[in-house]
């Protein structure tokens, strides 16, 4: 896994002069760069990574600098193949479109100008409104074993969306990013930062895909979400690359007091997807609600990490996370349900469901508890097994084919978690990433 | 795929149990049943518990995990036993569960569609499903909330009940059976349930009715009553035969079948 000059400090520069950085800026970035050259790459026989499968991964052929691509008012310089996957998009209060590592089209809405919200490529709004960046800008912390992957993020964040709601202010519609890849070798670090003030509301989707890129690519998203006193923070994420990208996520969020996050994850695509999930419930009263769903072919590698982090009292957060796996896939869950001293009356739940749908797939889930704290509620459960045969064979009881049979109950499992999802057009567009993962390979699974 | 109604007459025979003998891996339950139910017959097994009654109902929908070890059943003059249960129920073969499965994020309307359209060609349309759905629901009077609600999720014991009775309707097969869809309803149910049966039973219709109580034949009118004791039938009759057993119970059924079988039994 080395690094050629390809990700040096020239490229460092040359990337922040796309959008002109101002120096604290840059200098964080080469702060970055550096701490990633003194880091080794991540050790896998550390618990962390051990389940992570590295091999045939590597920078060589890869650049963070693909061709520049210029912004646009309107949707022109979005490719015609990005259009026709972004799918309906329903009524937003905000639209980004990164394409490779440039941010080519940026909408906000007038209702959200009004109500003072800023919304723009993280560079720009570092340049643009150091006030609302410059404080809080990576202040919710890295864990240390993502470190190497989050300094290599940091030295070469591209595109990414940066989006402050101002205290009170609810946007009614959701702000949307949508992150294409135009071809294979590239590296994107595209960095979310979403800050919703007190008793501010906003939902976020964030969805990565691409067309067949016949060759490796890297994306490694970093997501900060704040929010404050009373906030409530949707936040719903949708992986759907091609089977060569290396994915790797992490994702951090502090949860103020009586505020409310809700974050989906949707995993679909990917030669390899690692998200590291986590929720610091920071004030008295705050709650996190994680739910995830992911569904795994042929070779491909998912892991997810989770932490519940409960810091103050009458927290509650819980996880919901739930996986089909086909062909020779590999899924693994490692959880922490962790209450510190002092957050006495936590309620946190943690459940991972797996259904394997051929023999050869196979689920990995382990979840943790650490508590030092009086008077809590946790618990968690797991599973990993085939649908369940009473309810295939009441429904071939109607009639209804084998495979047919399957089908229903795997979609009816990912159901409970789709119902959730609070925005029909993501719902709908999980549902169809289902739909279209149970279709394939059609023919060889009995 | 159901027969056309002109070629299925009533009287015909439509169901030939002969010496069946199954039961699980480790134990045979049914030790040589026989039993002959034509079209437009309503037959009841009546007989204690683990005499072989829901046994008998899961070998003939096809449930995997038992086994039969002797004897057929002739479906239509086939062998149903060699049919999945899936082509089972697509030739007229429908079984009301005693204990319905619940499907999570499955919902009761989509899992009739499916069901319908995979048991009778052409599809309906969606809007005529609809509407035929409707008309099933008023004969059971149930509620059109709960086809939205997933399937059997949370559902009481009498809304199980009523659902599968609900989807026999939709089904509309040719040999119903129904394994204790009485067992624990309160008269409404109980009265609504027999009138969905009532109404599915026809000239062209079969109906094995499973029950441990006589209560639902005040309700549904057999043409014959069996009963059903340790894995065989031990008599069968009109419907005399269930105030009869109302009196004085299945006891001396047993003591009668155990004096048969002779002094190792």
């Amino acid at each position: 896994m080395g690094v050629d000059g390809t990700f040096g400090a020239d490229a460092v520069r040359e990337l922040a002069a796309r959008s002109g950085e101002p120096d604290w800026f840059v200098a964080r970035r080469l702060r970055s760069l550096e701490r990633f050259g003194s880091l080794p790459w991540p050790d896998p026989s550390l618990e962390e990574w051990r389940h992570t499968d590295l091999s045939g991964f590597s920078l060589d052929g890869l650049t963070p600098l693909p061709p520049r691509r210029a912004r646009a008012s309107n949707l022109d310089g979005v490719p015609r193949e990005a259009l026709a996957r972004m799918g309906e998009v329903g009524e937003r209060e905000g639209l980004a479109v990164q394409v490779d590592a440039d941010v080519v089209h940026l909408s906000l809405g007038r209702e959200a100008r009004a109500a003072g919200a800023v919304f723009a490529p993280l560079p720009e709004a570092a340049r643009d409104h150091p006030d609302l960046v410059q404080g809080i800008l990576g202040s919710a912390g890295t864990p240390a074993s993502e470190e190497k992957l989050t300094t290599l993020a940091d030295a070469f964040a591209s595109g990414g969306t940066f989006l402050h709601v101002p205290r009170g202010r609810r946007l009614r519609a959701p702000v949307q990013s949508f992150r294409w890849l135009s071809g294979p070798g590239i590296a994107v670090f595209p960095r979310v930062v979403i800050v919703a003030e007190e008793g501010a509301s906003v939902t976020y989707i964030e969805e990565y895909r691409a067309g067949e890129l016949g060759g490796p690519a890297l994306a490694c998203p970093v997501v900060e979400i704040y929010a404050g006193p009373g906030a409530d923070v949707s936040f719903l994420t949708v992986q759907d690359w091609p089977g060569t990208v290396w994915h790797f996520q992490t994702q951090r969020a502090i949860v103020g007091r009586d505020a409310s996050l809700r974050s989906l994850g949707a995993t679909f695509g990917g030669r390899a997807s690692r998200a590291v999930v986590e929720s610091v419930m920071d004030g008295a009263g705050g709650s996190s609600e994680m739910l995830g769903v992911y569904f795994a072919d042929s070779d491909q590698r998912f892991s997810y990490w989770s932490l519940q982090d409960h810091r103050a009292p009458n927290t509650r957060s819980t996880l919901t996370l739930k996986g089909a796996l086909k062909g020779r896939s590999r899924a693994v869950y490692r959880g922490l349900v962790h209450i510190q001293k002092g957050a006495d009356q936590a309620d946190a739940y943690q459940v991972n469901r797996n259904l394997l749908l051929s023999g050869e797939a196979k689920a990995d889930p382990a979840p943790f508890l650490e508590i030092e704290a009086n008077q809590v509620r946790c618990s968690h459960a797991t599973s990993v097994g085939q649908p369940p045969a009473d309810q295939l064979f009441y429904l071939q009881s109607r009639g209804i084919p084998p495979k047919e049979a399957e089908r229903l109950v795997v979609k009816g499992f990912f159901q409970e978690v789709l119902d959730r999802t609070g925005v029909p057009e993501v719902r709908g567009a999980l549902e169809r990433a289902v739909e279209s993962e149970l279709e394939r390979d059609g023919g060889k699974v009995g | 795929m159901s027969m056309p109604a002109e070629e299925a007459r009533a009287g015909e025979i439509l169901l030939e149990i002969r010496d069946l003998r199954a039961g699980t891996e480790e134990r045979e339950i049914l030790t040589g049943v026989t039993l002959t139910i034509r079209r437009g017959e309503i037959h009841a097994i009546m007989g204690p518990n683990g005499s072989g009654k829901s046994t008998l109902s899961y070998v003939l929908a096809g449930r995997p995990g038992y086994r039969v070890s002797g004897g057929e059943v002739l479906y239509k003059g086939e062998d149903l036993l060699a049919l999945p249960a899936d082509e089972r129920a697509r030739r007229g073969v429908f079984l009301a569960f005693q204990y319905p499965v619940e499907i999570p994020g499955l919902s009761v309307v989509n899992f009739l569609r499916a069901a319908r359209n995979a048991v009778h060609r052409p599809e309906m349309p969606p809007l005529e499903f609809h509407r035929f759905l409707r008309s099933k629901l008023s004969l059971l009077d149930m509620d059109e909330g709960l086809v939205r609600r997933y399937l059997n999720e949370g559902f009481s014991g009498g809304e199980k009940k009523r659902n599968e009775i609900l989807q026999m309707a939709v089904l509309e097969p040719e040999m119903a059976i129904l394994d204790e869809t009485d067992s624990g309803l309160d008269i409404d149910a109980l009265k609504d349930v027999s009138r969905g049966i009532n109404a599915v039973a026809g000239e062209r219709v079969g109906v094995l009715l499973i029950t441990h109580y006589q209560r639902i034949l005040n309700y549904v009118t057999p043409h014959v009553i069996h009963v059903l004791v340790a894995g065989r039938i031990a008599r069968s009759g009109g419907p005399e035969l269930a105030t009869e057993l109302e009196r004085t119970g299945y006891d001396s059924l047993r003591e009668e079948e155990a004096a048969a079988a002779g002094p190792l039994a």
